[in-house]
Parts: structure tokens; sequence; C-alpha cells
């Protein structure tokens, strides 16, 4: 099966705001709505975004459902972005119709614990979506900055070009392939389930927060055990922020633990990517065809 | 194909009658599981002590051995007692070996794991199970044993025993509360070949039902991440029981939705829920659904009996369970019981 790459954005566009999992209010959802309208897009606000839930998420799972639901399946909105992670979308995604998202596939924005959604969507249905910085990262003046640049500029279809300082861990080579990733702790999550990425001939990002040290080393040898490293074209490691230690020291840092995991697998490797759950996340087109050249000075990822 | 295949016994003779020695409700009637039972064990049997993840010292270990020693046992103490290499109980290396060496020794009868933590997954693919195969043992430890556990149901058939482990044993046998007392017992039943019948409480959420199949399962975030592995947990058919401590209760409902997503809720013939000690909610993170609302939700579609409350888990009322072994969990209102059939 082509992947299917959704329409690019004209100016005039609707961009759909959601909230599939956690709550947010909406004053923080602001920053984001503005910045959206001074790219020229209309914002239209999904009922999530200013429900009164009392609880962890923002509706319950059926409010989150009809709402991501209308605006997968409302022609006039070109693109959904997820107002923030949390918990949740795993609670919903069985129930989700992509019927007639199928037939006019949108971009689908957000990362964290839309991973599910983007892991979702391409396993199964072969369309592209955008792992990109969501509503909380356009705030504290952070609106004009390059990941929020690359969000604007991968939304309007103007091809990503990353480049990223070296890493004394990283192997370099050249890999060509489609890119798939996200949420380390989703993705595992997503094994055995019919959301479960294949990573053959692909190159895999991966970025977590506040996971345990042995946790993060646990997830990698389930994602070895279950095969995902076998085949991979190539494997950018991004943002391992707030990593939790035990009461008693684990003794290896989060980079040494990933690097401990993949280092022997001939694939190129590239570290400290600006994938993660800081403002270093740039956009990212899973299911685009990407390359990606680790050199010994900068690596680059490229459309 | 969803067929039902009734899988006898191969060999299984008491009394000079061949007897159902397990059933399985194999989705294409390929698997045949028959499931092995270790030799239990008889004064003199040999129990070794090893450290396959988390550290523990040579003093740590005292009031289990002498435990033990009194049941009659002769401990042998692995390499990995007393090392330590940060959180593990010595290298990589050291772990792997020490457990292969008590695997490969005839003369141990059973290996009891020091403790958990983490680190079973980083050796058990470079484990070597071809002695052990021949020549079963009972594998005892809970945790992140459940790593052992599913490995070796999943891929040698053979039964082994969920329960507390050496860094559980009381200090002092004579001040221990009772419960502790009997908790400790129940491994050296199990180890002794006795019948294991338990009951818990019976917990309004509890769905009724009588339900047999071999008991599986062990700690949920280690079978979750499990999945899609070669030590896969495969619950068709069987009594699964799981147990938790210090998750918040967002990734208890996320480890559940694994356990759905994946299949394994579908073909249970029932579901055990031990302890859950939960991680409290972050202020104004409020997950608004208890352990109990979590789990009947994933299994509102089926009807197989779900027990809440079971003595397993990190707590002291964590009693040995035989896992690969055929059980009977029966539900009523006022009964909630497992115990051990043939």
């Amino acid at each position: 099966m082509k992947v299917t790459i959704p329409p690019y954005l004209q100016k005039g566009d609707t961009i759909g705001i959601v909230a599939p999992a956690g709550f947010m209010p909406i004053e923080k959802m602001q920053t984001c709505i503005e910045t959206l309208d001074s790219w020229g897009y209309n914002v239209h606000m999904g009922a999530t975004t200013h429900s009164n839930s009392e609880n962890y998420f923002s509706g319950t799972d059926e409010e989150r459902l009809n709402d991501l639901q209308q605006m997968l399946d409302d022609r006039n909105v070109k693109a959904i972005l997820c107002a923030r992670g949390g918990y949740g979308t795993s609670r919903i995604i069985d129930d989700i119709s992509f019927k007639k998202f199928r037939k006019h596939p949108k971009w689908i924005i957000g990362f964290s614990d839309i991973t599910v959604l983007h892991a979702h969507i391409f396993s199964r249905y072969k369309i592209a979506s955008l792992h990109a910085p969501m509503a909380a990262a356009f705030n504290d003046g952070e609106f004009d900055n390059q990941y929020i640049h690359s969000l604007k500029d991968a939304l309007s279809g103007i091809p990503s070009h990353y480049e990223c300082a070296p890493h004394a861990f990283n192997k370099t080579g050249e890999a060509k392939g489609e890119l798939v990733g996200g949420n380390l702790s989703l993705l595992a999550h997503l094994i055995g389930t019919k959301s479960d990425i294949k990573t053959k001939d692909r190159i895999l990002f991966l970025e977590d927060v506040g996971e345990y040290l042995y946790n993060v080393d646990r997830l990698l040898l389930q994602l070895k055990r279950s095969g995902k490293f076998d085949k991979l074209a190539g494997l950018i490691i991004g943002g391992f922020t707030e990593s939790k230690d035990t009461e008693r020291p684990f003794g290896k840092s989060i980079y040494d633990i990933i690097y401990e995991q993949v280092g022997d697998y001939h694939f190129p490797i590239c570290f400290g990517f600006p994938v993660s759950h800081d403002k270093e996340n740039y956009a990212l087109k899973i299911g685009v065809e990407f390359q990606l050249q680790v050199q010994s000075e900068k690596a680059i990822l490229w459309e | 194909m969803d067929r039902k295949t009734f899988l006898g016994a191969t060999g299984a003779l008491i009394g000079g009658f061949t007897i159902p020695f397990n059933k399985s409700f194999a989705k294409d009637g390929s698997e045949v599981i028959t499931i092995k039972k270790p030799p239990y064990l008889q004064k003199g049997s040999v129990v070794g002590v090893t450290a396959p993840a988390g550290f523990i010292t040579h003093e740590e270990i005292q009031p289990a051995v002498q435990v033990m020693q009194s049941w009659g046992y002769d401990i042998v103490v692995g390499d990995t007692i007393g090392k330590k290499d940060f959180t593990y109980g010595g290298t990589d290396d050291e772990r792997l070996s020490d457990l292969q060496k008590m695997l490969d020794d005839p003369k141990i009868a059973a290996i009891m794991c020091a403790r958990g933590g983490y680190g079973s997954i980083r050796i058990v693919d470079r484990l070597n199970w071809t002695r052990f195969k021949q020549k079963p043992k009972w594998v005892i430890g809970f945790s992140d044993i459940t790593v052992l556990h599913s490995h070796i149901h999943r891929n040698l058939k053979i039964a082994s025993i969920h329960s507390k482990m050496i860094n559980s044993f009381p200090d002092d046998w004579n001040t221990a509360q009772p419960v502790q007392i009997e908790t400790i017992i129940s491994i050296q039943d199990a180890l002794t070949g006795k019948k294991m019948s338990y009951s818990a409480s019976p917990n309004p959420r509890n769905r009724q039902g009588v339900a047999e199949g071999l008991l599986v399962g062990g700690n949920l975030k280690t079978l979750e991440t499990l999945s899609g592995t070669v030590s896969d947990i495969n619950t068709d058919g069987k009594i699964l029981f799981v147990e938790d401590t210090g998750e918040y209760l967002y990734s208890i409902d996320r480890m559940f939705w694994n356990l759905k997503r994946t299949g394994k809720l579908k073909n249970l013939a029932a579901l055990v829920v031990g302890g859950f000690r939960v991680k409290p909610d972050d202020p104004g993170e409020e997950f608004g659904k208890t352990i109990e609302e979590i789990v009947m939700e994933k299994v509102n579609g089926y009807k197989y009996p779900v027990c809440f409350d079971f003595p397993v888990g990190h707590q002291v009322n964590n009693f040995a369970l035989k896992c690969g072994v055929k059980h009977r969990l029966t539900i009523k209102e006022n009964e909630a019981s497992l115990s051990e059939i043939l």
C-alpha cells in the first residue's frame, strides 16, 4: 500500500483543536490559537477544549471520541491539532471510525499520548501524520521559535530539513526510509495490538519523559525482543527528559542505557535529535520518506 | 475458526486411571498444552538461592536460609548473593552464569530467587534451558521474576511457583505476624506437593461463576513488557492473575488496555486481580476510576468470573501460586476461592 500524504494547508483553511486525552484549560491554548490565526488559518475549537471536566480527562470517553470523530469527519477541517497528550487515546482508539478520514485524509498533529493515533493511522491506513508540538509549546513566549516554525512549515508543505549537532554515541552512515516513531512507552504499549508499528526498512525515532532509567532499559529490550530493530534502516534518539532513578542508583546515564541496547546494530544512529517533551521538538512527518545522514560533524534528516 | 478443542492428558496416570491432565481452548486446535510439574521436594532436597535481578547481601538471606533449612532442605547459596553491580546482583554475565548453574545442577530441586527489582529480562534470552527441560525444577519468585514464569510457561511448559522470595521472609520468625508466617508456609506447602487452596474476602464487584484452567500471570507491568516477545504469555482458556505496585491509576488502566488489545482477555477462563498498590494521583490529575472500574470496563463483553482482592501481590498477604497448574476459581456471593485441582 502506498503512503497517502494528506493535502497541505492553504491560507484560510480550518484547523480543528481537540483534547483526546488529558484535560487542558482553554486559557493555556490561547497563544496557540492566536498563532495559528496569525498563520492565516481558521481555528475550530472542539467540545473537549472547553469542557467542564473535573477529573484527569478532558471529557468522558464518549465525549472525547465524539469530538475527535466530528473533526475527522468534517470536510471543512483540514488538520486536527491535539491540544495536549497525557493519557487517554488508547481508551477510544478502537471506537474511532476512520472511514471518512481515509477518503479525505487530513493532518493529525501531536505527540506523546498522540503516538497512539500516529501509530494506528500509519500502520493500518498508511496515512501520514505530524508528530509535532502541541498547544502548551506555544506558551511562555515560545510561539515563534524554530520548533513551532517547523510545524508551520510542515503544514504548508515546505519539505523538512533538520540538522543536529554531533554526539559521541552517534553511529555514522546513511539511511533512507519512511519515518515512524514517537513516545517509547506508548510504542511499547502498542506492541502486539493492531496499532503496532512495523519498522522494517524504516527510520525510527524515539523520545520519552519522566521514565525510570530501568524502565527505559526494559522498554528498549521489549522493542529489541519483538524484532523492532532487526531490519531497521536508521534510528533517531530524541530527548529522554526528566528521567528518574531508583533509590538504589541504576548507575548508567540514559544515553548509556540506550547505546548499550542498540549500539551493536549496523544502522546509523543519531543521538540528541530535537524531538522531545522539552521545547526542542521539530515537526516530523510520520510515514513520509526521509533521508538520515549521520556524519562525524553533524547529522541531517531531510525529506 | 474458533474451534474449542479438548486436549486430553498425555500420561498423567494416577491410581491406574488416565485422567484429564489439562484442557485448553486453542484457537486453531494446534496447541497442545501439557505442563510438566517438576518433582516436589523431600527432606534433604537442595534449594538454590540466586539473584537474577536486584542485589542482596549475605546477611539479608540468613533468615530465609534458616527457615528453609528447618524445613529439611539443604541450601546452595549462589555466587550472585553478596554481589552488587549498581542495582543488580552482579553483572549480566554473573547473574546469567549463577542462574544457569542452578538450572543445570541435577542436585538442585528448586531455585529460590532472592528478590525482584529489575534484571531478569536482561539475561532470559541467553539462558540455556536444555538441562532444565530434561530435569525440571521449581523456579520460585514474583515481580521481576514474572519474566521467568512467563518465559518458562510459554516456551518450556513447565510449572513454576509465584511466591514471596528470600527478602520477604521475616527477620524473626517468633515475632512475625501470623499472615506473614502463613504466606511463607504456603511456599513450603507448594514445594512439598500440597494442593493449594485459598480464599479471598468476597468483593461486591466480583463477577460470579466457576471456572477451571491453568493458572498463569504475575506482575502486570512485567507482562506488558513481554508483549510481542518470545516470552509473551498465552492466556487462552486459562485463569490469569495480575498484580502491581507503585503505578499510577492511569498507567494501570493503560496496562489493562494492553491486555485487552493484545487479545489476552478475550478467551480467558477467569481473571484474578491481586493487590494493586496504587501511586496516588498528582493533584489536579485525579483519574476518577477505581481498580474495580478499570478492570470491569475491560471485561464487560466477556462472561467469565472475575475475582478482586485476591491475596497475591506486593503485600504481606502474598501466597504461593503454582503457575501452569490447573486450578478452579469459584466466585459466589459469599465465596471467592481458588483451588488447585487434578
